[in-house]
């Protein structure tokens, strides 16, 4: 009886239907002791697939986005992205060259820097000097680590401001000379 | 953590018994290889139960310390490189300069070959981190014939830099 689920008696005539007295009588059982769900039959070599499937769509907290910004991680990236940036730069024009030697030779991009405005030109000498310094004063602090040194706290820090300290002057030195 | 640990052994402690109950697992299926766990945030999924061993990597030195100490060297060796290349001009000394652009381009590769393997690692991108992998190589080998050009038919990779800054 579709209409009795919608009003919410279905559970008053099913516990009805069920009871000693009704239960032997076939329309009525029939009619109220069904319940309109589908099951399906599953074997239990089912278990770990509906597990894997649960695992899939869990959610994972917050682990990257809330570490504390500290020395040792975000100068580890740094050196990452700065060794990666300069990378791309010599990738891309070497290949640049290789594709159309004409338009990327060195007259060409001497004549296209010294067209640019000076404010234009310390700032790019700038971009380019600060990750240069910085990966490398930071990749002698990494050779450091690989010989045993700076291993502790203090040795990480004390060593990392100093390779921050370094690329600042550095870069200034660079951008001079 | 120790609970979800008791209530993974707990779960594939009857798998492992269901699993007996029917068949003896197939010696075929006794090491694990990579099909037998997919990687998903918060661990591999394991078939199989938590007594099989898990896989790692054969050893070999060349994927190892000699890759390592290769890789240390060069960086090492970068810092006297470009100081003297710099020093001297590249137009006098071309095969320093070569040298330099062969040098920076293995470290550079090495660099890029580290951020693909912690990033795209083969066992949770099964497809599109050796993909990556092998472009990195072809892009590499053109990098590398694109420095030979340059170093020969042009001034060079300091001399151009040289210039370049007091443009």
């Amino acid at each position: 009886m579709y209409s009795t689920r919608a009003v919410g008696l279905a559970p008053a005539f099913r516990q009805a239907a069920l009871r000693p007295r009704n239960a032997r009588n076939p329309a009525i059982r029939a009619l109220f002791a069904k319940r309109f769900i589908q099951t399906e039959s599953l074997p239990p070599s089912a278990e770990i697939q509906i597990l894997n499937q649960q695992r899939l769509r869990r959610p994972s907290s917050p682990h990257f986005t809330i570490y504390q910004p500290q020395l040792t991680w975000i100068g580890s990236i740094a050196n990452r992205i700065t060794g990666a940036g300069l990378s791309v730069l010599l990738y891309g024009y070497a290949l640049a060259y290789l594709v159309a030697p004409g338009t990327f030779d060195s007259t060409h991009v001497v004549e296209f820097v010294a067209g640019l405005p000076e404010a234009v030109k310390y700032a790019g000498k700038a971009i380019l000097a600060a990750p240069f310094a910085y990966h490398s004063l930071n990749g002698l602090r990494h050779l450091g680590w690989d010989m045993g040194k700076f291993l502790t706290l203090r040795g990480a820090y004390a060593s990392g401001y100093a390779v921050l300290a370094g690329t600042a002057i550095s870069t200034v030195i660079l951008l001079f000379i | 953590m120790s609970s979800t640990l008791v209530a993974r052994a707990a779960f594939n402690r009857n798998v492992a018994t269901a699993l007996a109950r029917r068949s003896l697992r197939p010696l075929a299926l006794q090491a694990r290889g990579a099909a037998d766990s997919a990687y998903v945030p918060g661990g591999p999924i394991y078939r199989g139960t938590v007594n099989d061993p898990t896989p790692f990597p054969p050893p070999s030195k060349t994927h190892g310390s000699y890759h390592w100490a290769f890789e240390r060297l060069l960086s090492a060796g970068l810092v006297p490189l470009t100081v003297a290349a710099f020093a001297t001009s590249g137009t006098s000394y071309p095969i320093l300069d070569g040298l330099l652009g062969v040098s920076l381009v293995m470290h550079s590769h090495i660099g890029f070959d580290s951020v693909v393997v912690d990033y795209l690692h083969p066992r949770k991108f099964p497809v599109l981190g050796p993909i990556v992998k092998w472009a990195l190589r072809a892009t590499t080998v053109g990098v590398l014939v694109g420095v030979y050009q340059f170093n020969t038919n042009d001034i060079g990779l300091t001399e151009l830099i040289v210039k370049a800054w007091h443009a």
